[in-house]
């Protein structure tokens, strides 16, 4: 049974329509069945949105299925599930909770389990993977899963970027990855081909294509407004925004999205209307996913005027920004450029501070860039890749950068059993009193 | 002269002090399910030993677990910040405090009485009172003597159990097993200083290191922890009492500021009482 919870508020009008979004891309699965499209289980950021997009392919995200449940505190039914397979409480929580409903859906013969959320996910016609190195489950999870969906066919892309090394020149390695990368999107394309049964229209691809790169830009240019004091909108929105460009790139609909934020922060930053009232203390989200459970924190930040004007989220090393590519007539090799360009730590800032790392060196850009007073990490215990390393980029960012409040909050990104909201608003209460302390000393 | 009291609302305990330019009173209760709403109680009887009336007190600073249910504090503050206001007043040269409390464990970074940073483990029961509460209860041993005990031990005995449950289940086996009281005692003291040692590395340790909060009233956990610390660890004279002293402090500070500044702290309007949120 799902817990009660209440509302959640967002500063912004804009992001009051992220829950259509969610919706609505669960609900195309499930219409795509009706109609006879294909469904895709797939992941973010694995460079195949607008191969899937251009071949009407209708994507079945798992990490949003995952983290809608969450939100909705009604993920522990399908985490239990997948660890009565034996699927570790510590293994990727986004994967076990997907996995366990599917496991769900398959015992029930394919009959959507009675209360999965927004009316469930469709049940996909084949698994794209990605052998990247963002995180292992990226080609775990499809291997696992095909293990209860055994007529379903899987493709792992394998994309790579360069290794991360300060002593090697990215810049020169770069073109070898792009060519890698490229060939394998050509044979994603035939696997697509191949279980559609239609051919990629080049040309349609290329117009997809285009259109991420301009919602890209926008999406920058928007959230670059959050530099404003008071900051028109944080993290506690952000989480939300994201959605369009993480989930619907390449569609018309995720452009206007930002045209629209775009518009509504600078109106805002016009009046002068930000998050918080007075806006006290601005903090940087300095790592990690949060808990999707427990979104109602940024406002606890917001209620004792502390705001996050800016967080990493969803780049591993780098800022967010755009993106220089050289020009290709092949839109899969544009793919690969901006892939390789944006996931590649690249040392460049990080060689200009003595004993930084790509991650340490961005977070004291943002902090520059953002004015920010103090530094919040999650640490989410079932998500290694990107939150392992925490304590360690704590350290470094002390040393090089020298005093600055931080805090590091525990928790997960879906098993709400590693949470205890009292607890964790009185880490917040300590923390705001040590930002105030570290004010006070800098002014005086 | 002006007075000030600091509340601090444990999980176990209720700690009150009272200053002026010292230390007028101190005083520790019980938590408890019965006593959590009778903070006013512990106030009175600290009221009455330092000879004075609750109308003689100029600030009110509430901190702990239960500080938001003090409705008589003029002012909620985090343990945390009074722990390292509190201890930086009696032992100036430490930077770095150990908190072991009834439910919870802290490691705080300070410097010159401000919080630099700080750590805290407030998922598990392993390194902190409740666990040696429950060993203590295992072995049939008083809680306060189980310093004394662990101190006579020839070895500690291993507790490889990282929950405090299977770690029960592990010292009654090794109990059953013959090992000696005195072996076991120093064993949970060592693996509970492991714990408390692994969250405090969290922070860039700097010394002089202390620890407060009844765990620092075990002599046996203290060892343990220097041990593990490779330093000296500070035991302030009264550890239970350092938030306390902080929050009354804290108190303390900002009515002279305001007064310098040329106005008056604004008052809870709340009379001596019960809180409510109980009833």
């Amino acid at each position: 049974m799902a817990e009660e919870k209440k509302r959640r508020a967002v500063a912004t009008q804009t992001a009051a329509g992220i829950p259509k979004f969610v919706r609505g891309n669960l609900a195309a699965t499930l219409k795509a069945k009706e109609e006879g499209k294909k469904v895709a289980k797939a992941f973010i950021h694995d460079g195949q949105d607008e191969i899937m997009r251009a071949m009407d392919i209708v994507p079945a995200w798992g990490e949003s299925f995952s983290g809608i449940c969450a939100a909705k505190r009604d993920a522990e039914k399908y985490l239990q599930k997948a660890e009565s397979d034996n699927f570790s409480r510590s293994l990727c929580t986004y994967a076990t909770c997907h996995i366990g409903f599917e496991m769900i859906r398959e015992e029930l013969g394919g009959v959507m389990p009675e209360g999965a959320p927004w009316g469930g996910m469709g049940r996909p016609d084949m698994i794209l993977g990605n052998g990247q190195l963002l995180c292992d489950p990226r080609f775990k999870w499809p291997q696992a899963l095909q293990h209860y969906l055994r007529d379903v066919p899987v493709f792992v892309t394998n994309m790579y970027y360069p290794p991360w090394d300060p002593n090697i020149d990215h810049h020169e390695q770069e073109g070898f990855y792009v060519r890698y990368c490229t060939e394998e999107l050509h044979e994603t394309v035939r696997f697509c081909e191949r279980v559609t049964g239609k051919k990629m229209d080049w040309d349609r691809l290329a117009a997809v294509v285009e259109l991420s790169d301009r919602t890209w830009d926008l999406f920058v240019d928007t959230y670059d407004l959050r530099k404003a004091i008071p900051t028109p909108m944080d993290t506690g929105d952000a989480m939300n925004t994201m959605v369009p460009i993480t989930f619907n790139i390449g569609t018309q609909e995720a452009y206007d999205f930002y045209v629209e934020l775009n518009n509504e922060l600078k109106q805002k930053i016009a009046q002068g209307i930000g998050v918080a009232n007075p806006e006290k203390y601005r903090i940087i989200w300095a790592a990690g996913l949060p808990s999707w459970f427990a979104l109602n924190d940024f406002q606890y930040f917001n209620s004792k005027g502390a705001v996050f004007p800016v967080e990493v989220t969803y780049r591993d090393h780098e800022k967010i920004e755009k993106l220089d590519l050289p020009k290709t007539d092949d839109p899969l090799e544009h793919i690969a450029w901006r892939w390789v360009r944006y996931w590649t730590h690249w040392y460049d800032a990080a060689r200009k501070i003595p004993g930084s790392t790509p991650k340490v060196a961005r977070i004291i850009e943002y902090i520059g860039d953002y004015k920010c007073d103090g530094v919040v990490f999650h640490s989410a215990f079932s998500c290694r890749s990107w939150h392992a390393g925490i304590i360690h980029q704590a350290e470094v960012l002390r040393k090089v950068y020298g005093d600055i409040p931080i805090l590091i909050m525990e928790g997960d990104i879906v098993d709400i059993s590693s949470y205890n909201e009292a607890d964790t608003h009185n880490r917040i209460d300590a923390f705001i009193e040590t930002l105030d302390a570290y004010k006070n000393k800098k002014r005086n | 002269m002006a007075y000030y009291a600091g509340v601090d609302i444990g999980s176990t305990m209720t700690k009150v002090v009272i200053v002026s330019d010292r230390i007028e009173a101190s005083l520790i209760g019980p938590t408890g399910p019965e006593h959590r709403k009778l903070a006013n109680k512990v106030m009175e009887d600290a009221l009455n030993r330092a000879n004075l009336r609750f109308k003689d007190l100029s600030y009110i600073v509430a901190t702990g677990y239960g500080r938001i249910n003090v409705p008589f504090a003029d002012r909620q503050i985090t343990e945390i910040t009074c722990h390292a206001k509190g201890l930086h007043s009696l032992l100036p040269t430490v930077k770095t405090v150990v908190d072991v409390g009834g439910q919870d464990s802290k490691g705080i970074r300070i410097n010159d009485g401000k919080v630099v940073n700080f750590v805290m483990n407030d998922k598990c029961a392993a390194g902190t009172g409740r666990f040696l509460e429950i060993i203590a209860d295992s072995l049939g041993v008083p809680l306060q003597r189980l310093g004394e005990l662990s101190l006579t031990a020839e070895r500690a005995t291993p507790i490889s159990s990282t929950c405090t449950v299977f770690a029960e289940h592990e010292v009654i086996n090794q109990l059953a097993n013959g090992e000696p009281v005195a072996n076991l005692v120093a064993g949970v003291h060592e693996s509970i200083a492991t714990r408390i040692y692994s969250l405090v590395s969290k922070l860039q340790i700097e010394k002089d290191i202390a620890i407060t909060g009844g765990g620092a009233k075990n002599i046996g956990l203290v060892k343990a922890l220097e041990a593990k610390f490779g330093s000296p660890v500070l035991v302030p004279p009264e550890p239970l009492i350092t938030g306390a002293l902080g929050a009354a402090l804290l108190g303390k500070e900002k009515c002279e500021k305001a007064l310098r500044d040329g106005y008056t702290p604004t008052r809870s309007k709340e009379g001596l009482q019960e809180a409510k949120i109980f009833s």
